[in-house]
């Protein structure tokens, strides 16, 4: 019988230029087709590529290109850039641009438009892309380079690395999110640098799609290759709400037998809320009522795994009825347009400004120091974004919590970092 | 593929952000490469000399797909050689044209201002009185690193100018 295989090798055998089908494993070296390609507006930073433009590219239909790092763009050589870039766009024959204002950060809009599909392998510019696991999709972040190369030539390889298994059990108890069960693998298990991390575990079920984002997406923070869910009935029930009907999906399973490096149990119903002291996630980590010493002059909700609509609900849930402490600025950034134009609708957005919150548009901006809002010397933020390496944010001097979107509007109405679950329960 | 130079040793969780800090977003090309390690080592970038090593420890260039290779090939770095590497640097120094070995133990082995040498494809590295075997490179991506990285195999293909 033929060697039983994770869910990724699956993905990737079922993907190689060479004898798709054949089993692969740890240390091999594949050569893929990529399925579906998406371009960012950092491109135009990059000149590697804007000096060696490929003369024409394979699959136009299969390209996205999402304008979200730096929109609207702060200087005049990213708003010219921008400018070439559609300009590109044109000339290739890509109709899927997401301009400034009509998009959102791409991980979570290729999956609110579909472009995340399970069994299929997804490439990105950026190193988040591992977010496509939550739904199935092998989505991985490459280089500028690599993406050239798979501009012109369709296909990219990747080195097989050793599969590690979450398995979950139990429920998230109230107050308790993705970011912090995300945390808790990152603080109790460390990094796997050059491997993957697929979650089973009967703990799946009870997780909302949102949830599973999170967790994929900063899957990054400990140096996964890979994350993946399984296409169980509410991924494949979420992407079939977005993809037209005419189109079958393929999603692939990891073999019963299937071989793991490295189980993680993780029962959920234990976990509290947590953050990760400054400077990375792993083994950095603490429940955040031992924290609350600590005083916090920012406060950040956003990014592409942390803008959600749920985010938002709890952010407003925790504002209603009170204020953001006078010594503490707090940003929040819907994640797309989509999620923007629905928390207006569901009154999220004016709870937050009324409290004295700045809602901006969806843009990574902040998560990467970019712009709207860089932290300065010796400002200490409490983010729900992806990183809290030293200087991520602005001022190399900043200290960066991390923790749910929830301990961050809670913490923003104490001016210290504070468990939510007490501004959940009374009051709003 | 053998490469031999004077090492700069570096500890654990060496992470992009801190090789291509924001900052060279918005800086012309030619000037981001003084930014390398800006935060955690001022001064650093103007003292390295083409044809050196650089030397970590664990988990080096974790982080983003930012181009931080490219900031450590423009310095002159002929060779990063580390405890081990994150997976997407990897790929991203390969692509640029900038040799790299994994070999566990060498953060520890080397130090600084000492002459290294390696063989990318034999997978050793070794300095005065030490060998340590590391991982070799594939063929299939040693042939990237010897066509001189991505751009040049692209162009070689017709793809690029
Ligand atoms: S929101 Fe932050 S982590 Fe996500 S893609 Fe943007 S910069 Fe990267």
């Amino acid at each position: 019988m033929a060697r039983p295989q994770t869910q990724i090798e699956k993905i990737l055998s079922s993907h190689a230029t060479e004898a798709p089908g054949r089993p692969v494993g740890p240390e091999d070296i594949v050569e893929v087709t990529v399925d579906r390609l998406v371009l960012l507006d950092m491109a135009a930073t990059h000149p590697e590529f804007m000096s060696h433009l490929p003369h024409r590219v394979q699959h136009p239909e299969r390209i996205a290109w999402v304008f979200d790092h730096l929109v609207p763009a702060p200087t005049v050589e990213l708003a010219s850039g921008l400018g070439k870039l559609r300009e590109l766009a044109r000339r290739w024959g890509i109709q899927e641009v997401f301009d400034v204002g009509r998009g959102g950060i791409s991980h979570p809009l290729m999956a609110e438009r579909g472009w995340v599909r399970p069994g299929e392998i997804l490439a990105n510019t950026d190193s988040h892309t591992c977010a496509a696991g939550a739904l199935g999709c092998a989505g991985r972040g490459v280089g500028m380079l690599e993406v050239m190369s798979i501009l012109c030539t369709g296909k990219t390889w990747f080195k097989v690395g050793g599969t590690v298994r979450a398995r979950l059990e139990g429920r998230l108890p109230p107050g308790v999110y993705g970011k912090d069960l995300f945390l808790a693998l990152a603080g109790t298990y460390g990094g796997i640098p050059g491997k993957n991390l697929e979650f089973q575990g009967p703990g799946i079920r009870d997780l909302p799609v949102p949830t599973r984002q999170v967790v994929a997406t900063m899957g990054a923070e400990i140096g996964a290759e890979f994350v993946l869910f399984p296409p169980d009935p509410q991924a494949l029930a979420y992407v079939r709400s977005r993809v037209p009907s005419e189109e079958t999906l393929h999603p692939l399973e990891a073999d019963e037998e299937a071989i793991y490096e490295e189980e993680w149990p993780l029962a959920l119903d234990g976990l509290v809320p947590l953050v990760a002291e400054p400077g990375r996630v792993t083994r950095n980590v603490k429940p955040v009522e031992e924290l609350s010493h600590v005083a916090v002059q920012r406060a950040v909700v956003g990014s592409c795994a942390n803008g959600t609509l749920e985010d938002l609900e709890q952010v407003s849930r925790i504002l209603t009825g009170r204020k953001v402490h006078p010594d503490v600025v707090l940003t929040v950034t819907p994640n797309t347009n989509e999620v923007f134009a629905e928390a207006s609708r569901l009154g999220y957005l004016e709870t937050i400004v009324r409290a004295g919150g700045l809602v901006t548009n969806a843009t990574c901006g902040a998560c990467f120091g970019g712009h709207l809002g860089v932290l300065g010397d010796e400002e200490v933020c409490i983010t729900s974004t992806t990183r809290n390496f030293q200087g991520r944010m602005g001022s190399p001097r900043a200290r960066i919590y991390l923790g749910s979107s929830a301990t961050v509007a809670a913490s923003a109405v104490t001016g210290h970092l504070t468990d939510p679950r007490g501004l959940l329960t009374e009051g709003g | 593929m053998r490469i031999a130079g004077r090492a700069w040793v570096f500890g654990d969780d060496i992470n992009t952000d801190l090789l291509y800090p924001a900052s060279c977003f918005r800086l012309p090309p030619a000037e981001r490469r003084w930014q390398t390690l800006s935060a955690s080592r001022p001064g650093w970038a103007r003292e390295v000399r083409a044809g050196d090593v650089l030397v970590a420890g664990a988990n080096f260039g974790m982080g983003s797909s930012r181009p931080a290779a490219d900031n450590l090939k423009d310095l002159g770095i002929a060779l990063v050689t580390a405890d081990s590497i994150n997976g997407l640097f990897f790929r991203n120094a390969i692509n640029s044209g900038l040799p790299v070995l994994e070999a566990p133990g060498v953060s520890r082995s080397a130090s600084e201002g000492t002459l290294l040498e390696a063989d990318l494809t034999e997978g050793w590295v070794r300095g005065g009185g030490w060998e340590l075997r590391g991982r070799p490179l594939p063929p299939f991506l040693s042939r990237i690193l010897e066509d001189g990285g991505v751009l040049a195999r692209l162009a070689k293909q017709g793809y690029i100018d």
